[in-house]
């Protein structure tokens, strides 16, 4: 737990001090909303009886968290390829926490660009459900969301021989994981063959649930299963990330 | 006391079909310097990376500080101290976080970390560049930095794998007279892998030569230098070599012959180098050997790589 603790914070001053990568983050983040919604705002006015910028923050909320880890996984990636994770290795910490002080660090930073998100867009006027509780929730799926996102992108920074190939493969998933949701578009627009796609999709029960919890939007999947599937999400992430990096240090 | 401060057993590393290290027995006694060395690709990292416990030995056993690598890793761990070949440093914190946090690692206490980070970063001279972001360093800095890391803890016994490569001599000199420091006043353990020959002569009390996997030779310096023969004969040259190296085998006081192919180098081993010069000059010319240049020495470590391994030390 200590050493857990240690490895976050290194981080996290890393994070910080490294004023490109904190807000080379913040600034896609506002773009996202301020060009991307604004823009789409102006052609689309109404969907399912709601403001459209509205509609498409949970989905770039989701995306931000996406950013936020893809950067997290970067740091262990980095620390991997300089021979970092050497110095953890032959200390004496349990080399779980090595993993774990990683996969915290990455979900803070999702965390963080998630938060930054949803300010950006209240102050743009988005409104925000009336139940404090239910933002509370929203954030607590967004948070597993990104563990689970997290633990992806650890496991791929485990495996990758080169920044390349890391971002080759991530963005394997990014975009993807985007246009093949509900982010942009409603499900009930969707033909059947997408639907279904789109139904396998993780990204598309965290976006649904925040609508209903922070946006007050009528919930078309349901929560119990939405959360269900987000928890779900996490386990995963998090076991393909201990897989992986059990491989990468067994060596 | 006898326990050894590192003692190995028939150690074995191989990666898939290659062996990297084919069964290494090692004794180094507690308060020694020792130096291992051996030609690039001969096992040297591979020994330190298994000692360190950062990878598991294939076959064969090892205990560090009295303690086995493999199963009692995390008290390996404790006791030791280690500074790898590459440099292991995050150029975007300071050098003082860089050791801040290695404490923490290490679970060492705010004071503790504040008087053991002064005192080190004196000893290795980054006063005014410890507050400065990594990043920054030149290369020797960063070498001395991550002495002052692997210090820090205080270890029994430290690893240093080419504790000076890549660095001038002037900060080679700063660098060799830490190790020498720490050892004459702390009684530490040293176990340092190098490619220089002068390094190994000044600093270990022994050496082992490790090619290929093996361990080809080991002790005092001095001892396995005065086993090559009192004085060398270096003879450069052209022509009929191999005549040349028959006749110096057919000579009594010859005690061992050398050829580098590289350096058209014949090095004779002899009883007494001064007077048997006249005698290799003229086994030489007598078999259509032509000497360019001839110098009386006495042997080396180098020397004693050259015969074990068969390669000149900067190979």
């Amino acid at each position: 737990m200590h050493a857990t603790y240690v490895i976050w914070s290194k981080h996290m001053t890393k994070f910080f001090r490294n004023a490109e990568e904190a807000l080379g983050l913040a600034i896609q983040s506002v773009l996202w909303v301020v060009l991307f919604g604004v823009g789409m705002r102006g052609i689309v006015t109404q969907v399912s009886g709601g403001d459209y910028l509205a509609f498409i923050l949970p989905g770039i909320i989701a995306l931000s968290a996406l950013a936020g880890a893809v950067g997290g996984g970067m740091m262990l990636l980095d620390e991997r390829l300089r021979g970092i994770t050497k110095e953890y290795l032959v200390s004496p910490i349990p080399r779980l926490s090595i993993l774990l002080g990683n996969a915290a660090s990455t979900t803070t930073k999702a965390l963080l660009q998630a938060l930054l998100m949803l300010l950006i867009g209240v102050l743009m006027g988005v409104r925000l459900a009336g139940n404090p509780l239910g933002w509370l929730a929203a954030l607590l799926l967004v948070g597993l969301f990104a563990l689970g996102f997290s633990g992806i992108a650890l496991a791929v920074a485990a495996v990758s021989r080169s920044i390349m190939g890391y971002h080759g493969m991530i963005f394997l998933f990014n975009l993807p994981l985007l246009f093949a949701s509900n982010a942009l578009y409603p499900l009930s627009v969707l033909p059947t063959w997408m639907r279904t796609l789109v139904l396998f999709n993780p990204t598309t029960y965290l976006i649904d649930a925040v609508r209903a919890l922070a946006f007050g939007a009528e919930p078309t999947l349901g929560l119990f299963s939405s959360t269900a599937v987000i928890l779900l999400f996490a386990i995963l992430g998090i076991w393909l990330a201990l897989t992986a990096f059990r491989r990468s240090i067994r060596r | 006391m006898a326990t050894a401060a590192i003692e190995t057993h028939g150690l074995v590393k191989r990666y898939g079909e290659v062996t990297a290290v084919a069964g290494v027995d090692l004794t180094i006694a507690p308060h020694n310097i020792y130096a291992l060395l051996g030609p690039n690709g001969a096992g040297k990292t591979t020994t330190i990376s298994m000692l360190t416990t950062l990878v598991p030995p294939t076959a064969g056993s090892a205990q560090v500080a009295g303690y086995d690598i493999t199963s009692q890793a995390r008290q390996v761990r404790r006791r030791i101290g280690v500074t790898f070949q590459d440099i292991v440093l995050d150029p975007d914190l300071t050098g003082r976080q860089v050791l801040d946090i290695h404490g923490k690692l290490y679970r060492m206490n705010r004071q503790e970390r504040k008087t053991r980070i002064t005192r080190l970063v004196e000893l290795v001279q980054l006063e005014e560049a410890i507050d400065r972001r990594v990043k920054t360093y030149s290369g020797g800095m960063k070498r001395r930095l991550e002495l002052a890391r692997g210090l820090l803890t205080d270890p029994q016994i430290l690893f240093l794998d080419e504790p000076t490569q890549g660095l001038d001599p002037q900060n080679r000199i700063g660098i060799w007279n830490y190790i020498r420091e720490l050892n004459r006043e702390r009684g530490m353990t040293l176990l340092l892998t190098t490619h220089y020959m002068e390094e190994a002569e000044v600093l270990a009390h022994a050496v082992g030569i490790i090619d290929h996997g093996k361990m080809v030779a080991e002790g005092k310096p001095a001892s396995l230098v005065s086993a090559l023969g009192a004085d060398v004969i270096r003879v450069h040259g052209h022509g009929d070599q191999q005549h040349f190296l028959h006749t110096l085998g057919t000579l009594p006081f010859v005690e061992q012959v050398q050829i580098d192919e590289h350096d058209n180098l014949v090095q004779v081993f002899v009883d007494n180098g001064n007077r048997r010069l006249v005698e290799v000059v003229q086994a030489a010319s007598g078999n259509g050997f032509r000497v360019e240049d001839i110098a009386v020495a006495q042997p080396n470590l180098g020397d004693v790589f050259l015969r074990h391994t068969g390669r000149t030390f900067r190979d």
